[in-house]
């Protein structure tokens, strides 16, 4: 019959062979590896000051018959401490969830329980199946002016601990970050760019509880961020962007009255529109081979402007010409 | 006893709401517009109330002002309609009964508020509570506001005694306390409540509507 038995870190264990009398003559072995005799007491064992590396499979065998007279797995883990819980409505007003985890490892298993009480009511908090760390609860009643109080106790062979959260149903509001952010620059506004973005799935009723967004955007090559809080629409220009610079931009939602902002969303990049540099089309420049500079010409997109009934003609060049120098004062002025 | 009947006659006497005439001005500008500002008034309120409550629940003293207390609700007549509702009721109340429910609420709760203003100790308590009366007030008339230009009549005053004569009032300072705490309690949760009570509605009154009857009634 195979024992299990668990002790702290930095105890002393003894085992004993079982039956066996203190002075029989037995042999113990640690995972099928022979114990030295020094270590033994007898026929105990001793083990001082265990720690992690010493789990293992111990067996006892009788010194000359070498029958297995007792075995045992020892694990070595310690109690827990307290653990680390987390509670959050991210799909409000369906209901809340809350997660947990310990804050240092026990080596040993642990089971967690939890509580959740509203009032004098006890609530189910569904374990989910992935993570398994984690548990729902559906919202009965909403505008409650009683707290939740949630409890978790976790205890494994070596001790137990526990923690405690009350909080009221808005204060744990926290949507998950906005989704699909998209930053494109406007064609023709070198100092413009356009980024929309979606509410998160995870937001059940974004009509009746509507979301507010903040959105930070900055260049690359500066450290601070312009802010900007938008209460309605999924979308919004920036303004003010630097021509030819390349930003990073990000935002972040919060319902319109109650809770906290959500983390900031996946950060894009994107550069705002810039005049391509003309290129002086002479004719040797026309007539060279490369496969790589026909490839990749592209017309200059202040053919557009000059397209508005262009006139083919030494004069319509000179209008391009000119608008193609305006944009590019213009862009520098604001570098 | 006698402390039930003066409190009761304190209540009617201050909680005479005159018959609310539609103002003027939202009926110019329609039901949207002043939905949308009935909103803000009730996000402006929510503002005040932290101040005031951190106030006044410091002045109740401990347990009231610590963060944490957390007390049972005792099986008192409860004095306010909670603004606590279950989720798929509340989806489905019409915009009349969801706008009555709000004028109920704050009126009751405006008149046991002036109740309280007559009771405090401090100058200064007093003088938050006269100014956040005066604000609930407008959030009052707002409200009847909005139902007047929705043509949907207003529920009655409270007019009677707030609650069934025979209830007794607080027994003792630490219950009358429990009860102050309860009142800011509901009044925090309804301003709570209204935010999202007037998003709802702001989608579902097109000013258009309300502009197509303005007309039917000869304004």
């Amino acid at each position: 019959e195979m024992y299990m038995q668990y002790e702290r870190v930095g105890a002393d264990v003894t085992m004993k062979c079982g039956s066996m009398d203190w002075d029989a003559a037995v042999t113990w072995t640690a995972n099928g590896t022979d114990i030295n005799e020094s270590h033994l007491n007898g026929s105990y064992l001793i083990l001082k000051n265990v720690d992690l590396s010493q789990s293992g499979h111990y067996s006892c065998y009788e010194g000359s018959s070498w029958h297995l007279k007792y075995q045992t797995y020892l694990r070595v883990g310690t109690p827990p401490k307290e653990p680390v819980l987390m509670c959050r409505s991210n799909n409000y007003p369906k209901g809340f969830y809350c997660s947990w985890h310990l804050p240092t490892p026990t080596y040993i298993p642990n089971v967690f329980n939890i509580s959740v009480i509203h009032g004098t009511k006890e609530m189910v908090c569904e374990k989910d199946a992935v993570p398994k760390n984690r548990c729902h609860i559906r919202y009965l009643q909403l505008f409650s002016t009683v707290k939740y109080k949630v409890t978790l106790t976790v205890t494994n062979a070596l001790g137990k601990n526990f923690t405690t959260l009350t909080f009221d149903e808005f204060a744990i509001v926290k949507p998950d970050p906005p989704e699909s952010v998209v930053a494109k620059p406007v064609p023709n506004n070198p100092r413009r760019l356009e980024v929309s973005w979606q509410n998160p799935s995870s937001w059940p009723d974004p009509e009746s509880f509507p979301l507010k967004f903040f959105l930070r955007y900055r260049p690359l090559i500066l450290d601070q961020w312009q802010h900007v809080e938008l209460s309605d629409g999924t979308s919004h220009t920036i303004t003010d962007a630097y021509a030819g610079k390349e930003y990073i931009i990000q935002v972040a939602a919060k319902d319109n009255d109650i809770g906290t902002w959500s983390d900031w969303s996946v950060a894009v990049h994107a550069t705002p529109w810039t005049e391509e540099p003309k290129h002086l089309t002479t004719e040797a420049q026309i007539t060279e081979t490369t496969s790589a500079s026909t490839s990749s010409f592209m017309a200059p997109p202040t053919t557009k402007i000059c397209d508005k009934g262009a006139v083919v003609g030494s004069g319509a060049v000179a209008v391009c010409w000119t608008a193609g120098l305006v944009v590019a004062a213009y862009s520098v002025l604001f570098i | 006893g006698d402390s039930w009947g003066i409190f009761t006659f304190l209540c009617a006497a201050l909680c005479n709401l005159p018959a609310l005439p539609a103002l003027n001005c939202s009926e110019e500008l329609g039901a949207g517009q002043s939905i949308q500002q009935t909103y803000d008034l009730t996000r402006y309120l929510e503002h005040q109330l932290r101040t005031l409550a951190g106030t006044y629940l410091n002045y109740l003293g401990p347990p009231f002002n610590e963060p944490d207390f957390n007390p049972p609700r005792l099986a008192r007549a409860e004095r306010v309609p909670s603004a606590t509702v279950d989720l798929d009721l509340w989806r489905g109340l019409t915009d009349n009964a969801r706008l009555a429910a709000n004028y109920r609420a704050y009126s009751r709760l405006l008149c046991y508020l002036r109740v309280l203003d007559g009771q405090v100790g401090t100058a200064e308590l007093r003088h938050r509570l006269a100014h956040f009366c005066a604000s609930l007030q407008g959030l009052v008339l707002s409200i009847g506001g909005v139902m007047s230009s929705l043509g949907y009549p207003l529920p009655a005053g409270p007019a009677g005694p707030p609650a069934p004569p025979g209830a007794p009032t607080a027994p003792n300072d630490f219950l009358k306390k429990m009860d102050d705490f309860w009142l800011l309690k509901e009044l925090q949760t309804w301003l709570w409540r209204s935010a999202k009570d007037f998003n709802r509605l702001k989608k579902k009154v097109p000013p258009a509507v309300v502009t197509l009857r303005l007309e039917a009634r000869g304004f």
